[in-house]
């Protein structure tokens, strides 16, 4: 059974179809991409998948059940995690309280436990704070645990990002755009993390990437998208030689 | 202490806990509530009726009025919190007029406009400090939690929150609940202590100066909310001879807040044994060249 | 009968004063993406400029109402520098903005109160009060005349929004002020132009409501029905603003009228509330999504 699967989603903003007739589907412990230029409706789909905006038609399945139309905090906690295009850190708080923040599903003790603290309150918090310092370790961001997240450089924060949505310990996680605003160096190192995280932890991963050359050596399936619809599936090696690909990315630089 | 000096100490911890309330909803959750003074209203007029007319003691009326604005805080969330930032303000705002006209036109509930006088005068400075420091450490602590955490992400990103998979909407109730609780709790005491209670009280001259409060001590910072109340509080009392400009001093104050130094007086510092020690290390380096 | 048909012109005759005061307050909610709560102390001040025309520079009404619309004007032209402007070059988050406009709001009714005084004012009679009368009905003349003219200062908003070069700038800056000011959209004279059209038609709400009931400091809390008017017809929607208001200003009189004055306020509020629970984009407004 797959872990995901898309079935002919559509989503229209008014008059202007973002996204047509989307179906895809992954299996469990794959690497993923979804590449296209800019505007295709690659982050809409993201948005769908992760409840953010609601299909116009088509369905969601993830796990075996039907997520379509849920609510965002709901499909997050059936499994799956993301990180976004702009990234979305929590500025106010330091690295490790972002991280700390997405563990709060590893504690259990209720809200009057959050008035009145209780011995059970400061076992899990304890524990909650070991296990967000070892996903800071696994990202090498332990030694600035207390720095504000908000001063980190760009590269630092991208990768507090991704930690933050592992502390789900979620089952798919999607990544928008993981490499925008980074340099060649920058790239690769971040590239040589995913494949490590996606070996490490037993995750699948969906990433959305505009440049195809970045995902060529990692994902083991791409999908191509143009004005919200496939236009090519299959093998990085299969993808970017066929004519309506280049033609997709090409095409508008010729104008 | 003279009588004076316990009056303020007493007027200050009944604004603290209602600053309390609005630290935590308003400064940690990112909810605008510029309505507080009616749900302190709404503790006192129930506090009031039950100890004057029925002769409930003390301790359970207060209790009632906490719960009685409690739950008016879920029926309000229910529709508004869904409501964008501002136009959520705008809604807590119509809330507390329309408390305030609810009041004046039940006559034979509330007293009208002329309000409810020679209440028994419970509140003294034991009770009302003890209700203030256990406020502080309740709060505190549950701002430290993850539940606190959860209000926090819900303010700085609502959206990140959601990915995370914090349920914004029920956090965002907890928090309202938390505050409209403080504030019933404060407006019971209040109408304890001055010994009558009318709608003017509760008007939006009171809502102003509680959330003026919060942003000049620092939106993000319980030890800011505790040093604007027990400042805020004190000073126009101890300087009543311009009484009549205070307001518009507080307006003028809170527009340069914004314009020079928007996260108010202590940020989102907060009195730790960590932070104070933190400040002395640095000026010690300092000294030691 | 003719009580029916009074209370109905009389509700149409206030939403018209609401739907200007709600066009000006959407109006700057366009372009700069926050409720400007200074805009009910605009409202106010519009008002006293007017009184004061009439009773101390004794200038005849077609005096006093544009020079009460031109000071509001330059007063939320002003406002804006002083308030806003600093932060909204800083970047900040929206909140700051809005936080700001209350304290510009505290400020500007306490000053009024503390200089001006607490007092009620009342207009001096500016029109005959007789009123018109149609075959066997009689209609408040002053209801009319307040309609016409709010009627017309809309639609002339309106056209200036859609019908002119500077309505273009308007509009293209509300949907991106920095892709605005690439092509060639000066964002400071858009904005300044903003304030001083919803600063005056602030102030000509003021007025008309000084007319037909009277002036002080709190009045500002009108504001408050244009927001209602603005829920109820939809945000961010113009026409459903205008609309939004209409149906307040008759509703509203009805309930005052056939329950209790008191109840006028909390029939408004609970009305909002219904539409928030019932249809939350208002009646002619469309729920934006939020983008990721």
């Amino acid at each position: 059974m797959p872990l995901l699967e898309i079935q002919h989603l559509i989503k229209n903003f008014g008059g202007v179809r973002a996204v047509d007739c989307f179906s895809h589907q992954l299996e469990q412990g794959g690497l993923y991409a979804i590449i296209g230029p800019n505007g295709a409706g690659k982050t809409t789909i993201f948005n769908l998948i992760t409840g953010i905006y609601e299909p116009t038609e088509g369905q969601i399945f993830f796990n075996g059940g039907e997520i379509t139309g849920m609510i965002t905090h709901e499909i997050a906690g059936k499994g799956i995690a993301r990180t976004f295009q702009n990234i979305r850190l929590f500025s106010d708080f330091s690295v490790l309280d972002n991280v700390r923040t997405a563990c709060h599903h590893y504690a259990s003790y209720s809200v009057w436990e959050g008035l009145f603290p209780t011995p059970r309150r400061r076992r899990e918090e304890k524990a909650l704070t070991d296990r967000a310092y070892r996903l800071l370790e696994l990202v090498n961001l332990a030694d600035r645990a207390h720095e504000m997240s908000k001063n980190l450089p760009y590269g630092h924060q991208r990768r507090l990002e991704i930690a933050r949505a592992l502390a789900q310990e979620p089952r798919l996680l999607l990544l928008d755009e993981p490499a925008a605003g980074m340099n060649p160096d920058e790239t690769v190192q971040l590239m040589d993390f995913i494949e490590q995280i996606h070996e490490t932890f037993d995750l699948t991963i969906l990433l959305i990437e505009h440049h195809m050359e970045v995902v060529m050596g990692l994902a083991d399936d791409i999908v191509v998208i143009d004005f919200g619809r496939v236009i090519a599936r299959g093998t990085p090696e299969e993808v970017q030689s066929k004519p309506v690909v280049i033609k997709a990315y090409l095409g508008t630089e010729e104008e | 202490m003279s009588d004076y000096y316990v009056g303020i100490l007493i007027l200050v911890c009944i604004n603290l806990l209602s600053v309390l309330g609005l630290s935590l909803m308003t400064g940690f959750t990112g909810l605008f509530n510029f309505g507080q003074a009616g749900f302190m209203a709404v503790g006192a007029y129930t506090a009031t009726i039950l100890t004057t007319r029925y002769s409930v003691p003390f301790a359970p009326a207060l209790v009632a009025g906490m719960i009685t604005s409690l739950l008016t805080s879920f029926v309000i969330g229910y529709p508004t919190l869904r409501l964008k930032g501002d136009y959520f303000a705008i809604a807590t705002l119509g809330f507390a007029e329309a408390v305030r006209l609810l009041v004046e036109n039940l006559e034979k509930i509330t007293g009208g406009s002329r309000g409810i006088p020679r209440i028994p005068t419970h509140t003294n400075l034991p009770v009302s400090l003890a209700a203030a420091v256990i406020a502080l450490l309740l709060v505190a602590n549950y701002v430290r939690s993850r539940h606190g955490r959860n209000c926090v992400a819900i303010r700085e990103d609502e959206l990140a929150a959601e990915s995370i998979g914090v349920n914004s909407f029920r956090y965002k109730q907890i928090s309202f609940a938390i505050n409209a609780a403080l504030a019933g709790l404060s407006g019971g005491l209040l109408a304890h202590y001055i010994g009558f209670i009318q709608p003017s009280m509760f008007g939006m001259i009171k809502s102003t100066e509680l959330i003026v409060m919060v942003i000049f001590g620092g939106m993000h910072s319980i030890t800011g909310a505790v040093f604007a109340a027990l400042v805020l509080t004190s000073l126009p009392e101890l300087l009543r001879a311009a009484q009549a400009w205070r307001l518009v001093a507080y307006g003028a104050v809170v527009v340069l807040i914004m314009v020079a130094r928007p996260e108010g007086l202590m940020g989102s510092w907060e009195l730790t044994p960590a932070n104070v020690r933190a400040l002395f290390t640095r000026s010690r380096a300092v000294e030691s060249g | 009968m003719s009580t029916v048909l009074q209370q109905v012109i009389n509700g149409i005759s206030i939403g018209s004063v609401y739907a200007l005061i709600a066009v000006g307050y959407s109006l700057v909610y366009s372009i700069l993406k926050f409720s400007n709560f200074a805009h009910g102390g605009v409202l106010m001040l519009g008002s006293y400029f007017g009184f004061f025309a009439l009773t101390l520079l004794g200038v005849p009404f077609w005096v006093a109402l544009p020079l009460a619309m031109v000071g509001a004007g330059l007063l939320a032209i002003i406002n804006e520098r002083l308030a806003y402007r600093p932060i909204r070059l800083r970047n900040a988050p929206l909140l700051y903005l809005m936080i700001s406009s209350l304290g510009a709001s505290i400020f500007l009714e306490n000053f009024t109160i503390v200089t001006i005084g607490p007092t009620f004012r009342t207009y001096p009679d500016v029109f005959p009060i007789a009123p018109f009368i149609l075959g066997n009905l009689s209609v408040g003349r002053l209801d009319v005349i307040i309609f016409v003219i709010a009627a017309i200062s809309v639609a002339l908003l309106t056209w200036i929004i859609y019908g002119t070069q500077m309505g273009n700038a308007i509009r293209a800056t509300s949907y991106n002020m920095r892709v605005a000011s690439l092509m060639g959209i000066n964002p400071d004279v858009v904005v300044a132009f903003v304030f001083f059209l919803a600063g005056a038609s602030a102030g000509l709400g003021g007025v008309l409501f000084g007319i037909k009931y009277t002036v002080w400091p709190q009045m500002g809390i009108l504001t408050l029905k244009a927001f209602i008017a603005a829920v109820v017809g939809g945000l961010g929607s113009l026409p459903g603003a205008v609309l939004g208001a209409l149906i307040l200003g008759v509703t509203e009189t009805f309930a005052a009228a056939f329950v209790s004055s008191a109840f006028r306020d909390l029939f408004s509020y609970a009305l909002m509330i219904i539409i928030i629970l019932v249809r939350p984009a208002g009646l002619l407004g469309t729920l934006a999504e939020e983008k990721a």
